[in-house]
C-alpha cells in the first residue's frame, strides 16, 4: 500500500506539470484549431532561457517566471510570423501540422547546434521532504503542484467570467459568429497564443526541475505525453486536459511503480486508445468532427 | 573505380531506391489519398525487423550474443515477402483502430502516439528484438553469391533494390492513373461526392494504409539486409518527417514527381551537408540536415506547394461545354 500511496504521489506531480502544459496546448487550439506540434520547442526554449538566468545566478523560481514571459513572446512570434502568414496563404488544418513540425525541427535542432547533443540541469535544491501519511514530497514538489493549481483555476476563471475568456470560448464554437458580434478574432487569437506560450514555459521549467536533467529535444520528446492527456481529456478542453493529466500522469507512476518502469508510457498511451475506442471524441469533447483552422 | 567509391555509389543507389519506394508509399496515402499517416516509419521498421528475424538463425545460436523472436533462417525472396505481408497486417489493425471512427485530427495525433509507443516497447522489450541496442548481422541476400568478390555481391544488391523500385513504380502509376486512383484523389478532394457516388471513403482510405504499410515494409526489408543491422534509433518517430518532405517537395500526387523529392530530400541533403563548410561534427550535420529538411518544407509550402513536378489535373474540355449538371455527374471527384 505504501508503494502504491508515493507513486501516486509521484503521479500527482507528473500530472500537475501534464496540466499546466496541456492545458496551454488545448486552449491554444480550442481558440485557433492549430495542432501547434511547435509547443513542446516552446517550453524546451523557455526552459533553456530559465537555464541560462539559472546558470547567471537567478533564482531558479524568477527564472520560471521570466521563461514564462519569454515562452508567451517565442509563441506570439510564431504565430504573427509563420503561423498567421501560411494560414492566410490558404493552407488547411493538415497543411499547418506539416508547418508546426517543421518549426518545430528548426527550433529543436537550431538549439541542439547551438548547444550541443548534452545535457543540462538547473542549480536548484529539491528542498526538505515532506511527508503526509505515505505521501513523501519535496519542497520542489509542492511548489510545482501548487503553481499547476493556481494556473489551471485562473485559466477556468477567466475562461468562465473575464471578457477576454468569454471571446475565447465564443471563437472556440464558432469563429465566424464571434466575429460578427464585434468580437476583434485576431487580438483574441494573438491572446491564446500567448497564454499558450506562458502555459508552455512554466510547464517546460517544471518539467526540467523534475526530470533533473534535459536536453535540446527534452520538450519535443514530452509534447507526445502532453498530446494524449489533451486527447484524452477532448482536444480543446482545457477541464478535460486537466483530468486527462491526472489520469495520464497517475497511470504512467503507478505502472512504473509496479511494472516496467520504462515501460510507464505505454500504459498511458494504452488508456487513450481505449478510450477513444469507447468515446471517438474524448472525455469531454462534444464534436466528433474536427473542424476548420480559424482565419 | 577504387573499391571504396565503388561502395559509395552502391550506397547511394541503394538509399536513393529504399527511400523513393517508402515516400511512394507515403505518396499514396498523404499525396494522393490524404491520410496523414504520422507513424509511417513504425511501418518501415517493422519490414525491417520483419526481414531481419526471418532470415537470421534461431535466437539461441548466436551464443546470448543478441535475443530476438523466431529466427528461422528463411532463404532470399521469403524475407522480404514476409516483410511486405506484417507491414499490411499491421496497417490493417492500426488502421481499424484509427481510421474508422476517429475525427481526422485525432487521427493524426493517435499516429504519432502509436508510433512513439512503439519506439518504447522496442527499446524495453529485450527478448522482442534486443532492446535499444537492435539486432546485427542480418544476412544480406547477396551472400547467395558465395564464390563472387564483395563488390560484385554488393552491385547484386544494388540490382535487386532497383528491380524492386522499378517494380513498385509500375505498380504505382497503375493504381493512381487509373478510375481506381480517381477514386482516392476524389477522396482527398471531396468525400461527399465520392460517397455519393456509391464508393466507400473510409474503404478507400483503408486500402491505401495497407498498400503503403507494406511499401515502407518492403523499404525497411531491403535497409536492414543491406546495412546488416536495425535499431529503435532508426526510426525514432521524427523521421516520418523526412518522407513527407520528400512528398511535399516533389510534388503531393505525383509518381515521379516524389520519386526525384525522395532522392534530394532523404538522400540529397545528407551528401550536401557533408560538403558545406561547418565542420565535421556528426551532432551539427545531423542538426543541419534537420534544419535543411524543416526549411525546405517551409519555403515550398510557401512558394510552390504543389511540388517539383506537379500532379497532372486532367481536364476535360468538352465536358465543361456542357451544361455543368452533367459535366459535374461524368467528373465529380476534382481530378
Amino acid at each position: 500500500m505504501a508503494v502504491f500511496i508515493s507513486a501516486v504521489g509521484f503521479g500527482i506531480v507528473t500530472a500537475a506539470i501534464l496540466a499546466i502544459s496541456a492545458v496551454g496546448f488545448t486552449l491554444q487550439f480550442s481558440v485557433t484549431n492549430v495542432f501547434n506540434l511547435a509547443f513542446g520547442s516552446v517550453m524546451t526554449l523557455s526552459g533553456f532561457v530559465a537555464y541560462w538566468l539559472n546558470s547567471a545566478g537567478v533564482n531558479v523560481w524568477l527564472a520560471m517566471a521570466v521563461a514564462a514571459v519569454s515562452g508567451g513572446l517565442i509563441s506570439l512570434a510564431i504565430n504573427e510570423v509563420l503561423y498567421t502568414p501560411f494560414i492566410r496563404h490558404g493552407l488547411n488544418l493538415f497543411g499547418m501540422v506539416i508547418v508546426t513540425i517543421s518549426v518545430a525541427v528548426i527550433f529543436d535542432h537550431g538549439l541542439q547546434a547551438a548547444v550541443g547533443p548534452t545535457f543540462f540541469s538547473y542549480v536548484a535544491p529539491a528542498g526538505k521532504a515532506f511527508h503526509f501519511a505515505d505521501f513523501i514530497l519535496t519542497r520542489q514538489e509542492l511548489i510545482i503542484i501548487g503553481i499547476a493549481l493556481v494556473l489551471t483555476i485562473l485559466v477556468q476563471i477567466a475562461l468562465q467570467y473575464t471578457r477576454a475568456g468569454k471571446a475565447m470560448r465564443g471563437l472556440a464554437v464558432n469563429a465566424s459568429l464571434a466575429r460578427a458580434c464585434g468580437i476583434p478574432t485576431r487580438r483574441v487569437i494573438a491572446l491564446a497564443w500567448f497564454v499558450s506560450g506562458v502555459l508552455a514555459g512554466v510547464g517546460g521549467v517544471a518539467l526540467f526541475l523534475d526530470i533533473s536533467t534535459f536536453s535540446a529535444t527534452t520538450g519535443s520528446e514530452f509534447l507526445i505525453v502532453i498530446i494524449a492527456a489533451a486527447v484524452l481529456g477532448g482536444i480543446g478542453s482545457p477541464r478535460g486536459a486537466v483530468l486527462g493529466a491526472l489520469v495520464v500522469g497517475i497511470v504512467t507512476e503507478v505502472g512504473a511503480a509496479y511494472w516496467n518502469p520504462e515501460l510507464k508510457d505505454v500504459l498511458a498511451f494504452g488508456v487513450l486508445i481505449a478510450v477513444l475506442l469507447v468515446r471517438p471524441q474524448g472525455l469531454f469533447s462534444r464534436l466528433a468532427t474536427e473542424r476548420a483552422i480559424t482565419r | 573505380m577504387s573499391a571504396a567509391t565503388q561502395y559509395y555509389i552502391a550506397t547511394i543507389l541503394v538509399y536513393i531506391c529504399v527511400n523513393v519506394i517508402a515516400s511512394w508509399g507515403l505518396d499514396l496515402q498523404f499525396g494522393v489519398t490524404g491520410v496523414l499517416n504520422f507513424a509511417f516509419i513504425l511501418f518501415q521498421a517493422a519490414g525491417a525487423y520483419t526481414a531481419a528475424m526471418l532470415s537470421l538463425g534461431p535466437s539461441s545460436a548466436s551464443g546470448g550474443f543478441q535475443h530476438y523472436l523466431i529466427g528461422v533462417n528463411l532463404p532470399f525472396p521469403l524475407p522480404l515477402i514476409g516483410a511486405m505481408l506484417v507491414g499490411a497486417a499491421l496497417s490493417a489493425v492500426i488502421g481499424l483502430i484509427t481510421l474508422r471512427r476517429l475525427r481526422s485530427d485525432y487521427q493524426a495525433m493517435v499516429m504519432l502516439v502509436i508510433s512513439v509507443v512503439a519506439t518504447v516497447v522496442a527499446e524495453s522489450v529485450i527478448g522482442l528484438a534486443n532492446g535499444s541496442a537492435g539486432l546485427s548481422l542480418i544476412p544480406n541476400p547477396a551472400q547467395l553469391l558465395g564464390g563472387f568478390t564483395r563488390q560484385t555481391q554488393t552491385w547484386f544488391f544494388v540490382g535487386l533494390c532497383v528491380i524492386c523500385m522499378l517494380i513498385v513504380g509500375v505498380v504505382m502509376y497503375a493504381l493512381v492513373y487509373s478510375p481506381y486512383g480517381r477514386v482516392l484523389r476524389g477522396v482527398r478532394e471531396n468525400e461527399a461526392a465520392v460517397e455519393a457516388m456509391g464508393r466507400s471513403a473510409t474503404k478507400a482510405r483503408m486500402q491505401v494504409f495497407v498498400i503503403g504499410g507494406a511499401l515502407a515494409a518492403l523499404s525497411g526489408a531491403l535497409l536492414a539486409e543491406f546495412i546488416g543491422a536495425w535499431a529503435p534509433s532508426e526510426w525514432l518517430y521524427p523521421e516520418t518527417f523526412v518522407f513527407f518532405t520528400a512528398v511535399i517537395v516533389g510534388g503531393r500526387g505525383s509518381v515521379s514527381g516524389v520519386a526525384i523529392g525522395a532522392a534530394l530530400v532523404a538522400v540529397g541533403i545528407q551528401q550536401a551537408v557533408q560538403y558545406m563548410p561547418i565542420g565535421s561534427d556528426p551532432t551539427l550535420l545531423a542538426a543541419m540536415e534537420w534544419i535543411i529538411t524543416g526549411l525546405l518544407t517551409l519555403i515550398f509550402l510557401w512558394i510552390r506547394p504543389q511540388g517539383l513536378l506537379p500532379e497532372q489535373r486532367r481536364r476535360y474540355r468538352r465536358a465543361r461545354q456542357r451544361t455543368p449538371a452533367r459535366a459535374e455527374v461524368r467528373e465529380p471527384v476534382g481530378t
